[in-house]
């Protein structure tokens, strides 16, 4: 009878010793984990997806909520809507190729006015929305052009990376005159994921499907990535 | 009851073994230690100083910076330390010699389970008719404190047999 008392004791002993090497094993992988999470740092806690909306079910609303950037006067008499993905090549293609030359016969001249509205496509462009983000909080120091253009002259540097390339981003707001710290600050937070969230629900109700997606005065172009075919449409709308 | 009748039936008794263990404690004191790691995890994201969450395909980004990650004006995952946390002191405690059989420990360990297990029905209920998306780590943390629940109500008719 102590015998076996004494092996119940002897049992429950091991028992317990098992268990707490199993648990001091979890503690220290799991301490290791979060370690691991803090150093690499990644993302530093920005969103880099869209983000749930209130109270956008309404097209005005949504509309509303929506910003696309602006260059160009008010007053132009035509107006070109670009919804734009910044890891999409053919985006970049309409950036690097296009606006320079639409900017240049007309917007310069005060007849164009272009409003570029984000549509991050997600899936494999799994880094667009927070490069959409990262452009937007260069606007906050007036250098979203700036931005727009490093972004996509630098796509094929930023884009392929496994992780959030936030560090590049940072990088490029020094290439372009941003102060740094304010744009950390901004990129590392959720700021503008609403209105980025906003853009591409106001890009799907107007039924965008691929990027770049190009309206001319309520005029969906097609072939938005020859110049010829825009100009035309953009000289019949001047002379309309 | 007689010392006779003592005899018998400590002769009768089944022999002690290894499984007069605690078990359901320890597993709940290993699953809580895991829950409150992942809840660390998602607030330190939460508090913006590590990077985006390790998800796949799921939305937990969208979960994280949806109005309901905030409860009572606490994010969710600090709430989630507390209640693990507790889990964890708790099963701790209950497996200290003095405290082995407690009823105590096994009616603060189901109080608790039940908590972390409504909070945890809530949230999924949230995910899945409110935000419409899914955080994989959320997941993982209702499947922990499904389980705990579970082991936490098994625990009762071992300390009523004590």
């Amino acid at each position: 009878m102590v015998t076996q008392k004494k092996k119940a004791t002897a049992s429950a002993a091991s028992g317990l010793r098992r268990f707490y090497i199993v648990l001091g094993l979890v503690a220290v992988v799991g301490a290791l984990a979060l370690a691991y999470a803090l150093l690499r740092g990644g993302a530093g806690g920005a969103a880099i997806e869209p983000v749930e909306l209130a109270g956008v079910d309404d097209p005005r609303a949504l509309y509303a909520r929506a910003q696309g950037v602006v260059i160009g006067p008010e007053t132009a008499p035509v107006k070109l809507v670009v919804f734009s993905d910044f890891m999409c090549p053919y985006c970049g293609q309409f950036a690097s190729q296009i606006k320079p030359r639409l900017q240049e016969a007309f917007v310069d001249g005060g007849r164009l006015q272009i409003v570029y509205y984000d549509f991050p496509l997600g899936g494999t462009h799994r880094h667009s929305f927070l490069a959409a983000r990262a452009a937007r909080c260069a606007g906050d120091q007036g250098k979203f052009w700036e931005y727009h253009d490093l972004l996509f002259g630098r796509q094929s540097e930023w884009s392929p990376e496994a992780s959030p390339p936030v560090d590049d981003f940072i990088e490029y707001a020094g290439v372009v005159g941003v102060e740094r710290g304010a744009f950390e600050r901004c990129l590392k937070s959720d700021r503008y994921a609403d209105t980025v969230t906003a853009n591409r629900l106001l890009g799907e109700q107007l039924g965008v499907n691929a990027t770049p997606w190009v309206i001319v005065n309520n005029r969906y172009v097609r072939n938005a990535l020859d110049y010829g075919d825009l100009k035309q449409v953009i000289e019949q709308e001047l002379g309309a | 009851m007689s010392v006779g009748a003592n005899v018998l039936t400590g002769a009768l008794r089944p022999e002690p073994r290894e499984a007069s263990l605690p078990r359901n404690r320890m597993a709940i004191a290993v699953l809580a230690l895991v829950g409150a790691f992942i809840s660390s995890y998602l607030l330190l994201h939460k508090l913006g100083l590590i990077g985006a969450l390790a998800c796949g395909t799921g939305s937990c980004e969208t979960v994280q910076a949806s109005p309901w990650a905030v409860f009572l004006g606490v994010p969710v995952p600090a709430w989630g330390i507390v209640g693990y946390g507790a889990l964890f002191g708790t099963a701790l405690v209950g497996l200290q010699p003095s405290h082995i059989e407690s009823r105590r420990v096994a009616w603060a360990l189901l109080g608790l389970a039940v908590a972390a297990f409504a909070f945890s029905l809530y949230l999924t209920a949230l995910e899945a008719f409110v935000i419409h998306a899914w955080c994989r780590w959320c997941i993982v943390s209702a499947l922990l404190t499904s389980s705990i629940f579970a082991l936490s109500l098994a625990e009762l008719p071992r300390v009523r047999r004590a």
